[in-house]
């Protein structure tokens, strides 16, 4: 009761802040089980697709939100439960700290990977599917590359992480970790656990928050999901005006009118590879900016 | 019929004209409802029938919501309709400044002029402080916006995006302000009935825009400013002007002025709020919009309020200040 009354007030709030409009261009509302697919440019986008929805959609739409942040108070975490059902995903809480560090703490049996990377690294692989705060856990596995962590943070609705110090990059490997390594730790098992039980999704494939103007790559979690789940219906979506609403920075945000532009549903084609496939999204994504 | 309405009190002759409105707005709507059953033999006919038609509708629909916002406005009381009408003003700023690109340096002057200038200048307005409250936003806030954008350290197109800015309010806040204004001008002997004026203003505004539209439909003639508007041609202003400010002045008998006077604040009016409409229309034809709606042709949301009540925000603040100045209020 409390929850659908916080949520009708954030609702008013974002209506009169933003007007929250929904274009269905290439779709109708539908309740079918989606993964839903958008720029990325502020940390409102979220939100704003959520309000853009309509009612029904929106309690079978599970937004995703980074548990470091949205847990660590009694009312963040009920914010996100109780209203907007989000799906949790765990990231780096203390790459900050690790990131300031010229060598971070590394553990002594870990191998030796570039050090900064390598307590950043871990953390933002731990999963932990509970609601239960975050418990200090020994890092698991330990065998992740650069490019594996860039591909973690593009999986998730991450926001930047602070850049780290230069490290001489180290040989390259697969960029997808593979499935042997650990299921478990895969920062996308909440999502495909929200996908089984018959949910929708909001991501954000960008991985962080780019600037104005063209989305950036897409990272490779849509294509991951998109494979797993071939049924599940891919949308994609168009954010506009959104980072004049509250640009980087800034607390108070201002009223300027928004839209979300719903676009034609994409699936993975026969035999696609990933990189096409991830270019192809995005330039579906990039066409709704001006419909 | 003119004895009884007199023997009213000042509420009751506000009800009743109300009751009028509406029940002529009524009469056009189920009129029209009954239009759209109709069939053209010829197709192309019918199309373009149905078309027009739908414009009619759409003009019909804007009335009905201001009568609407009006009403609820003076039903409830003058700190409601101050009220209303800051609403008003937001939504409409809103719309201004989601189409008038700002950038990151603006945040902290958006801020201040949707949350700090908006609220101040309908307070002034509904505490009747009309001193500060003409040249609270053309001094101060004009000054301080500046003051603001300087101070987040952003240097290119400076000038344009504090004109956006200040044009804005002044179009949006400042315009807007003076319609509840009226309300708590006090003519001697017309106490309790000021919602008439704001009537009255609205009334002939629009009567103005809706002849001068419907006339330049009508004879095609060579539009004046094609650039700015295809529609705009002085004949058909003229003849809206001329229609519009008769009817003003046979509503006389609703204001606190002699049936001259009324014709000449109709004329003042009409011409400021048909004006202001062609400035807007320029305003969107440099954004390149067909109007605030943007329907289909952007992304942004706009919904198309502004275009309802541009000619209103330059009407009311030329209307207020000359009727003021001429009768030493």
């Amino acid at each position: 009761m409390l929850a659908k009354l916080t949520g009708w007030l954030l609702l008013g709030i974002v209506r009169l802040l933003t007007g929250a409009q929904a274009r269905w261009y290439g779709c109708p509302p539908k309740a079918e089980q989606r993964i839903y697919f958008a720029n990325h440019q502020s940390h409102a986008d979220l939100v704003m697709i959520w309000a853009a929805l309509p009612e029904e959609l929106r309690t079978i739409t599970r937004p995703i939100a980074a548990r470091d942040y949205w847990a660590n108070t009694p009312f963040k975490r009920w914010i996100t439960t109780e209203v907007f059902n989000a799906v949790y995903v765990e990231r780096a809480a203390t790459v900050p700290a690790a990131a300031g560090q010229p060598t971070a703490p590394a553990e002594p049996e870990a191998p030796p990977p570039p050090p900064a990377r390598a307590a950043a690294a871990p953390q933002a692989e731990r999963i932990e599917p509970s609601m239960e705060p975050l418990l200090p856990m020994a890092p698991p596995i330990v065998d992740v590359t650069p490019e594996a962590f860039d591909e973690v943070q593009g999986r998730l609705d991450l926001p930047a992480p602070p850049p780290l110090p230069p490290v001489a990059p180290p040989a390259m490997e697969p960029e997808l970790p593979s499935p042997a390594a650990a299921p478990a730790s895969d920062p996308l098992a909440p999502l495909v656990e929200a996908l089984r039980s018959g949910d929708s999704i909001i991501i954000f494939p960008e991985g962080t928050r780019g600037h104005t103007g063209e989305p950036q790559k897409f990272k490779s979690g849509l294509y991951t999901l998109a494979t797993m789940f071939p049924e599940v219906v891919l949308v994609p979506a168009w954010i506009d005006n959104v980072q004049r609403v509250m640009p980087k920075g800034e607390i108070v945000p201002v009223p300027i009118l928004c839209s979300v532009t719903f676009g034609a549903p994409l699936r993975v084609e026969e035999g696609e590879e990933r990189r096409p496939f991830l270019d192809r999204a995005r330039a579906a994504v990039i066409a709704l900016r001006d419909v | 019929m003119n004895q009884f309405l007199r023997s009213l009190t000042p509420t009751q002759q506000v009800a009743a004209l109300f009751l009028i409105v509406f029940g002529l707005l009524v009469i056009a709507s189920t009129a029209a409802l009954f239009l759209s059953f109709k069939e053209r033999r010829n197709p192309v006919h019918d199309a373009a029938w149905q078309a027009e038609l739908a414009h009619y509708r759409k003009l019909l629909g804007t009335t009905w919501f201001m009568v609407i916002v009006f009403w609820v406005g003076w039903a409830l009381g003058e700190t409601v309709a101050t009220v209303l009408f800051a609403l008003i003003a937001f939504f409409a700023l809103r719309e201004f400044i989601t189409l008038s690109p700002t950038r990151r340096g603006d945040h902290r002057s958006l801020i201040l002029a949707f949350f700090v200038v908006l609220p101040i200048q309908f307070w002034l307005v509904a505490t009747a402080r009309f001193d500060l409250f003409t040249v609270f936003i053309p001094v101060y806030v004009f000054l301080a916006i500046p003051v603001a954008s300087a101070l987040a350290d952003d240097p290119s197109h400076f000038l344009e995006r504090n004109a956006k800015l200040q044009w804005g309010i002044m179009v949006c806040v400042y315009g807007m302000s003076h319609v509840p204004a009226l309300l708590l001008l006090s003519f001697p002997g017309y106490e309790g009935k000021s919602a008439f004026l704001v009537f009255f203003l609205v009334f002939v505004v629009q009567t103005s825009v809706l002849v001068q539209h419907v006339i330049s439909r009508r004879t095609q003639r060579k539009p004046f400013a094609p650039n700015v508007s295809r529609s705009f041609n002085w004949t058909s202003w003229g003849i809206g002007i001329v229609v519009a400010s008769l009817v003003g002045a046979l509503f006389s008998f609703i204001t606190p002025f002699k049936f001259g006077q009324a014709l000449a604040v109709s004329v003042i009016a009409c011409i400021s709020g048909s004006m202001g409409h062609l400035v807007m229309k320029a305003l969107k034809r440099d954004r390149g919009i067909p109007n605030w709606g943007k329907k289909g042709v952007g992304v942004t949301g706009a919904n198309g309020l502004l275009d309802r009540v541009d000619a209103l925000c330059f009407a009311a603040p030329i209307f207020f200040h000359s009727i003021r100045w001429y009768f030493n209020l």
